[in-house]
């Protein structure tokens, strides 16, 4: 089966696969696109910026709440430590935990 | 952007920008050097003249002159966005958003370098900061359709809770095109939009059903096919069908229509309707082989008792006569139904008796081809393969062996039967006769390569594996082609053997090949959203978040963690050192021998190049393959941190197989040679969690507990801390409440008396709590009873061990618990419940057999055209008297 057809596939493959080839080399991530309506465009842009706000202001609140907890900064390198975790989770950790270790561990074993 | 050139040169830099997006390398580099003439020290110049460089293979230069360049111009935000190129081309992924970040730092309103951010962030899966990335993209420029679309798939991405998000966004979106309707050219993509709109609306139930509904009706110009299909993924099996019926009449391909129906039928659960359908298929299309098989197949799995058996026997009796190789593979999943196998033994056993009787079935007149008996010998023989017994299955494949020898399937079957009762170097040289009768037939040649790697034969295997790679370089190619089951057989038969630096080359291309797939998703980011193929891009998406977990990737990364441990357990320095100081002499010969062989190959290979570089299949671009510095793997076993790599791959195992023992074995193995106890003791956990019951979780959980009550009073704060969580977590392990371990493994021992591995299991943690009970540990597994497991079977019975297990068992004596003598009786007393198994020695097996027999890799081996020749002075085991006649018979 292969033996028989290899000889001629060969022969057209290699022309085939050269045009294949330059063409896959002319290929380039350039486009042009087409332009939206711009008043509209405006328009729309306006209605889905009203929700972003309202939970940006909410992140915004938790990040300080969690500023506001007292941490033991050596604990945090143990945990980062014994869990191989990176230091800014084990941090996060320890503060969402209200600066209870073990609590903290506790969570991140599950 | 080379704001303070001259117009001149500040046009030929805009050239250099054009040719490098249009891929005109030569032209961008004349240009830049035009620049450079006058100005040498440019920044900005020399950055993308290093950009373009690297375009054209000359990397090391093009970092040179990017680095150059940021040097000269550290607040142009034009080198830090080349040099993030660059890295970024080398899968740096982490560096490329660095220096993104620096270039926005300078001009934050930047289009390119934020469209560029976005799709690092995507591959990355950073999709907070994805969303964030769109969402100036789409501020800066509302009017560009990509940026809606790119901004209401990354919500979609970001979290299920972002989706009501995104249809909004979509919904915005559609209200910006004119009359609501989108120009012509783009009817197709805004159909996509429109169902990847519904996608969304699914998954968060927005509207009621009702509506939902409604709006599926108002996708214009939706192919119904398509539409059809959409609902029944939705769930709306009801609806769908009510479509298909109104739509029939324009359906052309009623074929299609037919089964589509069918399908959606027995989704509702309307079988009888369903049956009749299909019967109404066959009507139409006689030949419909699919749908005779499907219309009686499909009862096998419900029916039960006397049903069950009348059913089978219609199902089975016309396959046999036609002669279908693949039966027994289809009824396979019956075998898992209790009951079911016995029922197929007696209906078997009876057509054979009628047929070597009259040549008839039972029930029938008409008489059988003769190959209808050797089918049902065919037949028979996986069935008691199947079920363990493995005598049985071996004569009736020799008599079907003798009925018509020229069957190929046969010798494959053989083989098989064989690597399940222990007789691997058989089953090879078996796999490998079989091949023999078609030289052609990839797939057998592909089998006896796999049979030869799993009885550890691996030269021969490249060998008779290469025969059907393509010219050129022929061992690479399986690399090239991804070919994982051959790596992964290769690694696992060098682990056996013990090279651990071959087995863990072979382990890490494995890996390698699903860290290129996770690259290869990157040009879909942008291809994806400009065409619209967003359920097709988002499904793309959510294999590559699961690629990890399948089940090859397990392999490999389970078989380097291993390599790596026991890299670590044994380092190769003790023994081997003194060798290597003795012998530097010899060693700085070798080396030199060796650099002029490698140099001699590269001038050979390049004047490879130069003659074929003229015209034959080479494509445009000239790949020079790298010389692989480290064949045999050398290198990686003198890493001075073993168990670190190993982490690197148990840490993926864990994301994605979290589900797996074998994952959690491997972590507890790893994080208690690393001293990580806490590590430890969460893969002991998650095994309990899994399967407390299973004879593994109980040793690991006794293992780290004996460990933990041995360690010294914790002095440390770390220690400390370790301690009070591991107190405070004690109490939720119910095997240990109120127990010591010793009373626990008894326990464990009381529960599960009768298997053998849990016996074993619980010898292992008596000797390790205590080493003086070492003859109680061994007398606990040598009175370990081998039950006859009850079954219904016609013919013989069936032992419970598994070959496997007492494998197992054995090593356990020899090396864990040391006791040689009881090894020993240990090893004959399995010879004889498996008497082909070549690790017990037992008397049928090849091991016993032929003293002579020696399918090593030294053999002379003539590419396996001599096939017959090599069988030969190999196992009289194969020949049964017709092997000389059937050779006279081979084309």
């Amino acid at each position: 089966m292969e033996a028989g057809d290899g000889g001629v596939d060969r022969v057209v493959d290699s022309k085939d696969l050269q045009q294949q080839s330059k063409a896959f080399d002319k290929l380039t991530d350039r486009v042009e696109d087409r332009q939206l309506d711009s008043s509209r465009a405006q328009s729309a842009m306006a209605s889905i910026a009203a929700s972003a706000e309202a939970e940006k202001n909410a992140m915004r609140l938790r990040e300080k709440e969690l500023a506001a907890v007292k941490i033991n900064a050596a604990e945090v390198d143990i945990i980062a430590n014994e869990l191989e975790l990176d230091k800014k989770v084990a941090e996060r950790t320890l503060r969402e935990h209200k600066g209870d270790a073990v609590a903290a561990i506790r969570s991140l074993l599950h | 952007m080379g704001a303070s050139l001259p117009p001149k040169e500040a046009n030929l830099f805009k050239l250099i920008v054009k040719s490098y997006e249009t891929k005109q390398y030569k032209k961008g580099l004349k240009a830049a050097e035009a620049i450079l003439k006058k100005f040498p020290d440019h920044g900005e110049t020399l950055s993308m003249k290093g950009l373009t460089l690297n375009c054209m293979d000359r990397k090391s230069e093009a970092y040179e002159l990017v680095r150059l360049g940021l040097k000269n111009d550290v607040k142009s935000h034009v080198c830090w966005h080349v040099y993030g190129l660059l890295y970024r081309s080398d899968r740096e992924y982490r560096e490329a958003i660095k220096c993104y970040r620096n270039a926005l730092r300078i001009d934050p309103d930047n289009i390119e370098i934020l469209r560029d951010l976005s799709l690092l962030q995507a591959q990355m899966r950073d999709l907070t900061g994805f969303v964030e990335t769109r969402q100036q993209l789409l501020t800066l420029k509302p009017n560009h359709r990509m940026n809606w679309i790119g901004f209401a798939v990354a919500n979609h991405l970001c979290s299920k809770y972002f989706v009501a998000k995104a249809v909004e966004i979509l919904e915005a979106y559609e209200g910006t095109l004119e009359d609501d309707y989108p120009p012509d050219n783009e009817r197709c993509e805004h159909g996509e939009m429109l169902l990847y709109k519904v996608l969304l609306m699914h998954i968060i139930h927005v509207r009621e059903k009702h509506g939902l509904f409604k709006e599926l009706c108002l996708l214009q110009g939706i192919k119904s096919v398509v539409l059809i299909s959409l609902l029944e993924e939705c769930g709306f099996l009801e609806r769908a069908l009510e479509e298909l019926h109104k739509k029939e009449p324009k359906i052309v391909d009623k074929l299609v229509s037919k089964e589509q129906e069918v399908s959606l039928l027995v989704k509702l659960g309307r079988l009888e309707e369903g049956a009749n359908h299909y019967k109404a298929l066959l009507a139409m299309n006689p030949d419909n082989y699919r749908s005779i098989l499907c219309l009686l197949r499909i009862p096998l799995d419900f029916l039960q008792g006397d049903k069950f058996c009348a059913a089978a026997a219609n199902y089975i009796k016309p396959l046999l006569t036609k002669g279908v190789p693949s039966l027994f593979s289809d009824l396979s999943p019956l075998y898992d139904q209790p009951g079911k196998a016995d029922i197929l033994e007696q209906l078997i056993l009876e057509l054979e008796h009628s047929i070597s009787g009259d040549g008839r079935y039972p029930d029938r007149t008409e008489k059988e081809p003769p190959s209808t008996l050797l089918w049902i010998l065919f037949f028979l023989a996986q069935h008691y393969d199947r079920r363990g017994q493995y005598d049985i299955a071996l004569s009736k494949i020799d008599e079907a062996i003798q009925h018509t020898p020229t069957v190929i399937d046969l010798y494959s079957v053989k083989s098989r039967i064989l690597k399940h009762a222990g007789d691997l170097v058989a089953a090879a040289s078996l796999a490998d006769e079989a091949r023999c009768m078609d030289l052609a037939d990839r797939y057998i040649n592909s089998e006896s390569v796999k049979r030869m790697l799993q009885a550890d034969q691996v030269a021969l295997a490249e060998k008779i594996a290469v025969l059907f790679t393509k010219d050129g370089d022929q061992h690479n190619n399986l690399h090239d082609m991804q070919c994982m089951w051959y790596e992964l057989a290769s690694g696992e038969s060098y682990f056996r053997q013990g090279d651990l630096g071959r087995a863990l080359k072979k382990f890490l291309a494995v890996e390698k090949h699903y860290a290129d797939i996770t690259e290869d998703q990157f040009d879909f980011h942008s291809y994806c959203l400009r065409k619209m193929t967003l359920r097709a891009y988002v499904d793309m998406l959510r294999f590559q978040d699961r690629l990890h977990s399948h089940a090859y990737f397990h392999k490999a990364a389970a078989g380097a963690i291993r390599c790596y441990l026991k890299l670590y357990d044994s380092p190769l320095n003790s023994p081997a050192e003194v060798e290597d100081n003795t012998s530097k002499a010899t060693q700085k010969k070798k080396m030199k021998k060796q650099r002029k062989a490698e140099r001699a190959k590269k001038e050979a290979e390049e004047k490879n190049e130069g003659s074929s570089a003229s015209g034959t299949s080479k494509s445009g671009k000239r790949h020079i393959k790298p010389v692989d510095p480290d064949p045999y793997g050398e290198k990686l076993l003198k890493t001075d941190d073993p168990l670190s790599e190993a982490t690197k791959y148990l840490k993926l195992l864990q994301k994605n197989s979290s589900d797996s023992l074998e994952t959690h074995l491997l972590s507890f193995e790893v994080n208690m040679r690393k001293q990580k106890i806490l590590l430890a003791f969460q893969a002991v956990k998650q095994l309990l969690r899994l399967d407390a019951d299973n004879p593994d979780s109980h040793c690991c959980l006794i293992k780290f507990f004996h460990k933990v009550s041995s360690m010294p009073a914790p002095v440390s704060d770390a220690e400390k801390l370790v301690w009070s969580v591991l107190e405070a977590e004690r109490p939720s392990i119910s095997q240990l409440h109120e127990k010591t371990l010793s009373e626990a493994n008894k326990i464990f021992l009381g529960n599960h008396e009768d298997s053998l591995m849990h016996r074993a299991a619980v010898a292992e943690m008596l000797y390790t709590l205590d080493p003086t009970k070492k003859l109680e540990a061994v007398k606990i597994i040598e009175d370990s009873s081998n039950k006859i497991v009850p079954t219904n079977g016609a013919l013989g019975s069936v032992m419970e061990w598994k070959l496997k297990d007492c494998i197992a068992v054995h090593k356990l004596l020899d090396n864990v618990l040391i006791d040689t003598d009881a090894a020993l009786r240990w090893k004959v007393r399995c010879a004889e419940y498996f008497p082909y198994s070549i690790y017990f020695e037992g008397s049928r097996s090849s091991a016993v057999n032929n003293s002579l027999n020696n399918l090593d890799t030294e053999t002379p081996l003539n590419g396996g055209a001599n096939g017959p020749d090599i069988i030969q002075s190999g196992n009289a085991f194969t020949s049964n008297g017709k092997l000389e006649a059937f050779k006279n018979l081979k084309i």
